[in-house]
């Protein structure tokens, strides 16, 4: 809710044939489509007789025992902390260098080449290494995490930094500040809502690369202890073929992430007044 | 005995793109500025006006020839050159009361002050541009003539020797900018002994609105961008609209404009 939004928008009171269409042309466009593929996949389901095959019911069913046994939430809660310790990592690193870069044309120029060839190369594909190095516990997890994060953040810091107009930066010399203080006081704050869109998209990218970290470090460990929801899937794959319920666990994946950005997102409009809604 | 408070002695810039012969912006620029003196640079655009503004606030160093402040050359930006950009140069994470404290919280103007007496300042500067009420709003909750009042109260809170002015109204609607230009003399203190006034560069395309201003102006002439006449202005201040109807206000913007004229017209055929 943006407090600053005025209460008197409505100035006309809605008509009856507005209010009475009003809900079903709601439905009309927002849950039609994605009901009636729930409908056709649960036709589709029922009609193919195979007991493994997943269907709505059978998903919903699925999803009450994961949660009633605890298991999804733990497993949410682990993998969870681990984006977050990936997540902070990767901001801590990214952001002063991002930074850093959009502001000393000499620092970009060499850690650009570095960054940009290091970016095609998929979190996943770091796994060994990361494996070789940290073991198949959360710190490998978390670094595969970080690398992941660290991309986008770095780019839209660097782009944030960059795009400053150029008179903010005049106006702020002829006051009198020296460079380094200019960088903390515009060069920063003309860079959030950048930085903003990196965090946003890194968190989406964290998640991405959690759940691949852990089915990989599923599988070398074979189970074991390290959890999360990545492993849980893994082990529904492996050991049970339980369809349903790695369905359920990649939409609760689905539904953290949207959760995380919109407090992400809240956040940024709280700690942002001025960028507007 | 050197009376100047700013001076530009032979000064040239030369511009070096690529391979291309340079662009020559200004060429042997001389010129004093008294203390206390409201100096307007007209030219048509692209004649290096804005360009020797630069070099007085020590944006750009010029290529030649010096540029000096009280005698001593200027190297950098400072604060005791303030300047006042044509497109506000607000900070847009800050609340009015925010930019017209950004010099005195974070650079040397607010040094050896109490966080009371910046405040204090803070506080007269808004209310002497007339802002009292908008001091938590942001800058794109303003009016453009608005943004230009608060770059206007935060050039006076850092309290500079020297005002250095990039066509500030040049964006402003017609109306505005007549009111701006009236205010703008009162802050600058028209009514009081010219002693105790600050020294103004003002840069503007405007005829008329230099002519308003001006103790002096400084015409310029384009490629290379050349100090062509230098023209008094002795209407009496203050000034006001009866000063904007008089003969001779009239008479001085024609001669300025007879001046740079088929200039201006070149510069809309090329």
């Amino acid at each position: 809710m943006s407090a600053a939004t005025p209460t008197a928008q409505r100035t006309m009171p809605p008509t009856g044939a507005n209010h009475a269409t009003g809900w079903r042309a709601r439905i009309g466009r927002g849950v039609a489509l994605p009901l009636a593929l729930l409908a056709l996949w649960q036709a589709l389901g029922m009609a193919s007789h195979n007991v493994r095959m997943p269907v709505p019911t059978r998903v919903v069913a699925a999803a009450i025992e994961l949660v009633r046994s605890g298991d999804l939430p733990m497993a949410l809660v682990q993998s969870l902390s681990r984006v977050f310790a990936g997540f902070a990592v990767a901001a801590a690193v990214a952001i002063p260098l991002g930074l850093a870069m959009g502001s000393v044309r000499s620092i970009e120029r060499n850690v650009d080449p570095v960054v940009e060839s290091f970016r095609p190369i998929a979190a996943i594909a770091i796994l060994p290494l990361a494996i070789l190095w940290l073991g198949t516990g959360t710190a490998a997890a978390v670094l595969i995490v970080a690398y992941a994060a660290f991309f986008p953040i770095v780019i839209n810091t660097v782009a944030g930094a960059r795009e400053i107009s150029p008179t903010l930066l005049r106006a702020a010399a002829t006051m009198g500040l020296p460079r380094v203080r200019i960088i903390r006081t515009v060069v920063v704050p003309a860079a959030m809502p950048s930085i903003g869109v990196g965090l946003r998209i890194a968190m989406g990218v964290a998640w991405t690369a959690i759940v691949a970290a852990e089915l990989a470090v599923g599988a070398k460990a074979g189970g074991g202890g390290s959890g999360g929801i990545g492993q849980m899937m893994f082990i529904f794959y492996a050991y049970s073929i339980e369809l349903n319920r790695i369905i359920v666990c990649m939409i609760a994946v689905g539904l953290v992430a949207l959760v995380l950005d919109r407090l992400l997102r809240g956040g940024m409009r709280l700690l942002m007044p001025w960028a507007g809604p | 005995m050197d009376a100047a408070k700013l001076r530009l002695a032979h000064v040239g810039k030369r511009f070096q793109s690529g391979s291309a012969a340079a662009t020559v912006a200004v060429d042997d620029f001389t010129l004093d500025v008294a203390q206390g003196e409201f100096l307007v640079i007209v030219g048509p655009s692209g004649c290096g006006k804005t360009t020797v503004l630069n070099m007085l606030a020590g944006l750009e160093r010029p290529s030649s020839g010096t540029v000096s402040l009280d005698g001593r050359e200027i190297v950098g930006p400072g604060p005791a050159r303030g300047v006042m950009f044509q497109d506000y140069a607000l900070f847009p994470w800050h609340t009015v009361r925010g930019n017209v404290g950004f010099g005195l919280r974070h650079g040397p103007p607010g040094y050896g002050l109490s966080s009371e007496s910046r405040a204090r300042r803070v506080r007269d500067c808004i209310e002497l541009v007339g802002l009292n009420g908008a001091e938590d709003k942001y800058p794109h909750q303003l009016s453009g003539g608005m943004r230009q009042r608060v770059a206007l109260a935060r050039l006076m809170a850092n309290e500079p020797e020297v005002l250095l002015m990039d066509e500030p109204l040049a964006a402003l609607d017609a109306q505005t900018r007549l009111i701006l230009q009236d205010e703008l003399l009162r802050i600058w203190g028209q009514d009081s002994p010219a002693s105790v006034r600050r020294t103004v560069v003002f840069i503007t395309h405007a005829i008329d609105e230099a002519v308003f201003l001006a103790d002096r102006i400084a015409v310029m002439t384009t490629n290379p961008g050349r100090l062509k006449a230098l023209i008094d202005v002795p209407l009496p201040r203050p000034r006001n609209d009866a000063t904007r109807a008089s003969a001779e206000f009239q008479a001085l913007s024609q001669h300025i404009w007879s001046l740079i004229r088929d200039e201006a017209y070149r510069a809309t055929v090329t």
